[in-house]
């Protein structure tokens, strides 16, 4: 890396938005959806932006927050789309995180 | 002088297989038109049909037919028998004007390769009649749906959809482009003849016909069971190539007849199945689409496999899982995103209608009752907004149709669960299993962009619904609607509605 390489210097969180098409499916609908989002994106905000497309339309809305599941793993609502490693055409998987129990 | 009878002079007028003196075999039938592969080149001099017939015998037959359906149309041209047809049946014919006519002429070109490209002359003889056949359906089909065309602007897509880049229309124009112009005569006759038509037209045009006439709609009735009788004599084709591709390549045969049958039973999940079990009045529904399913195609086609030696597709437990999903599903995807059809598409959920859907289909309730509630809750909440798509479904990059086949748990819950694939530094998402791995085996066929591919590749402007739906050629007296949405709402009107949308302020 050189001092004119002023890109490679700059963290995710300092680059411009990147657009990042998911195929996304929510909790028990029956389709995969586009769902564009940007890697500035909170997982929270990918959640919400799948949700909005199916909850209360397809299926019916419940009162607990909503999870981005990625490869398998819960990912934190914080945490943002670069720093998540979601590339393009990725799927995630939005649920209803529903403390044990309920 | 006597006349000699056909078989004592057929031989000689049908079996031309010259022999070359200025240019070689392979010039006339090119390895990648004729296909013959690890099939030696003489083998296919055996190639014989069981249902013989002369150009005299087929022109008087086919002016008799023609004579017929032409005079029944024009009876009924003049009663009110269109008037009275409801608009479930209406949408389900003019699904079936769209989605067919123009295969039939993609079939006129297949046949036209199979005459050109045959490697037998009782081949190419059998195909010159297949190829008439098809453009008389290309023509009736065609012309029996553009007389409604003044009643109707949706049937103008009887026509039209073939032209647009309506998804649905992707869908069909991957899976015949596939099945028809881009294969040698070889695999054409498999996957054409064979699978496609013995297989499966049996169940649009038999299974429909049934439901036509008990629609009152005796025209269409008339139309398709005409078509269906010439598909006995051109579908024979299939049969003697099979048995010689089986006999030198059985690899090939088997995998040729696989994916044929998968992709048509995707196609027809679409289009048939819908129309079977929703858009058919529920008092005039013979059978379901199941069972219409396991009567006409699967019996049949498990015979024809055992009696050619080849064995049951590697796919057919998720084939038959999917015969209670598939298509209620893309019933579902066809309802949501019903502006991107060229019918009006009913929900048909109706307590009646549901109590029928369960008796056919034991877990019906489990795996979509919840989000017909949910969308019927928003109906009756002056919501129907909320059941407006505002995003694309993702489009399966084999059969380009939704990905939306939910498959069980082992906890007993129903869920869509993504099947991808990375190759070749991206990523693919597929409906199934078995779209997976044809899209793999076949990785090296240039296959159409899915709607998706295009929508991301810039190629759909401006990038929102209204853009969609102009790419796709949607205009606003064409675009589908549910035609009442209170006849499947209103028996659950007033009852308690908790977590759907909010009305959306305007």
């Amino acid at each position: 890396m050189t001092d004119t390489d002023v890109s490679a210097d700059l963290g995710d969180q300092d680059q411009a938005p990147q657009l990042v098409p998911l195929n996304a499916i929510f909790a028990t609908d029956f389709v995969q959806i586009l769902v564009p989002v940007t890697t500035a994106n909170t997982m929270a905000e990918v959640a919400a932006a799948v949700a909005y497309h199916v909850e209360g339309k397809r299926v019916r809305a419940l009162p607990h927050p909503k999870v981005v599941i990625y490869h398998g793993e819960k990912m934190p609502a914080e945490m943002t789309v670069a720093e998540a490693g979601l590339k393009p055409l990725d799927h995630v998987t939005v649920e209803y995180d529903i403390p044990e129990g309920s | 002088m006597a006349l000699l009878k056909r078989e004592e002079w057929q031989g000689f007028v049908r079996d031309v297989d010259w022999s070359y003196r200025y240019v070689d075999d392979e010039a006339v039938y090119p390895e990648w038109m004729s296909g013959t592969g690890k099939v030696p080149r003489e083998a296919w001099l055996a190639w014989e049909e069981s249902y013989k017939v002369s150009y005299p015998e087929y022109v008087a037959t086919q002016r008799e037919k023609e004579a017929a359906v032409y005079a029944v149309k024009a009876a009924l041209q003049r009663s009110s028998a269109f008037d009275t047809l409801t608009e479930g049946w209406k949408s389900a014919t003019k699904m079936h004007f769209g989605g067919v006519a123009l295969v039939e002429y993609a079939a006129v070109l297949g046949e036209l390769k199979m005459a050109r490209f045959g490697l037998a002359g009782a081949w190419r003889n059998m195909a010159t009649f297949g190829q008439l056949d098809e453009m008389r359906h290309a023509a009736i089909t065609t012309f029996f749906g553009h007389e409604f065309v003044g009643k109707d602007a949706q049937y103008d897509w009887t026509q039209k959809t073939f032209h647009t880049n309506d998804w649905v229309a992707i869908s069909l124009r991957n899976l015949f482009d596939a099945m028809i112009n881009t294969s040698n005569v070889v695999d054409i006759a498999i996957e054409l003849p064979l699978t496609f038509e013995t297989g499966f037209t049996n169940l649009q045009f038999v299974a429909l016909a049934a439901d036509a006439l008990a629609s009152g709609d005796v025209n269409f009735a008339n139309m398709i069971s005409s078509i269906q009788t010439d598909e006995a004599r051109h579908s024979q084709q299939g049969g003697p190539t099979l048995e010689i591709l089986v006999e030198h390549d059985p690899a090939r045969a088997q995998w040729v007849v696989d994916k044929a049958f998968w992709g048509s039973a995707r196609a027809f999940s679409a289009l048939t199945g819908p129309a079977m079990d929703y858009y058919t009045p529920l008092e005039h529904r013979k059978q379901s689409y199941r069972e219409f399913m396991e009567e006409w195609i699967i019996d049949q086609f498990v015979h024809t496999l055992e009696q050619y030696g080849l064995k049951k597709p590697w796919y057919w437990d998720e084939f038959l899982r999917g015969l209670d999903i598939w298509h209620h599903s893309l019933h579902m995807g066809l309802w949501f995103w019903r502006p991107t059809l060229w019918w009006r598409p009913m929900a048909a959920v109706s307590p009646d209608e549901r109590a029928w859907l369960v008796e056919k289909y034991p877990n019906w309730e489990q795996v979509y009752g919840d989000k017909w509630d949910v969308i019927i809750d928003n109906v009756n909440n002056n919501n129907v907004e909320a059941t407006l798509p505002e995003t694309l479904p993702w489009l399966c990059s084999t059969c380009h149709l939704p990905a939306c086949n939910a498959t069980q748990s082992r906890n007993g819950t129903w869920r869509v669960r993504d099947v991808q694939l990375d190759y070749d530094g991206r990523i693919y998402h597929f409906c199934s299993n078995g779209c997976r791995q044809i899209f793999w085996k076949d990785r090296d066929n240039v296959n159409h962009q899915t709607l998706i591919d295009r929508f991301l590749a810039g190629q759909i402007q401006p990038m929102d619904v209204g853009g969609i739906l102009g790419y796709m050629g949607l205009t606003p007296e064409v675009m589908g609607d549910d035609p009442d949405y209170e006849a499947w709402t209103k028996d659950y009107a007033g009852r308690p509605a908790e977590g759907i949308a909010a009305v959306a302020q305007s």
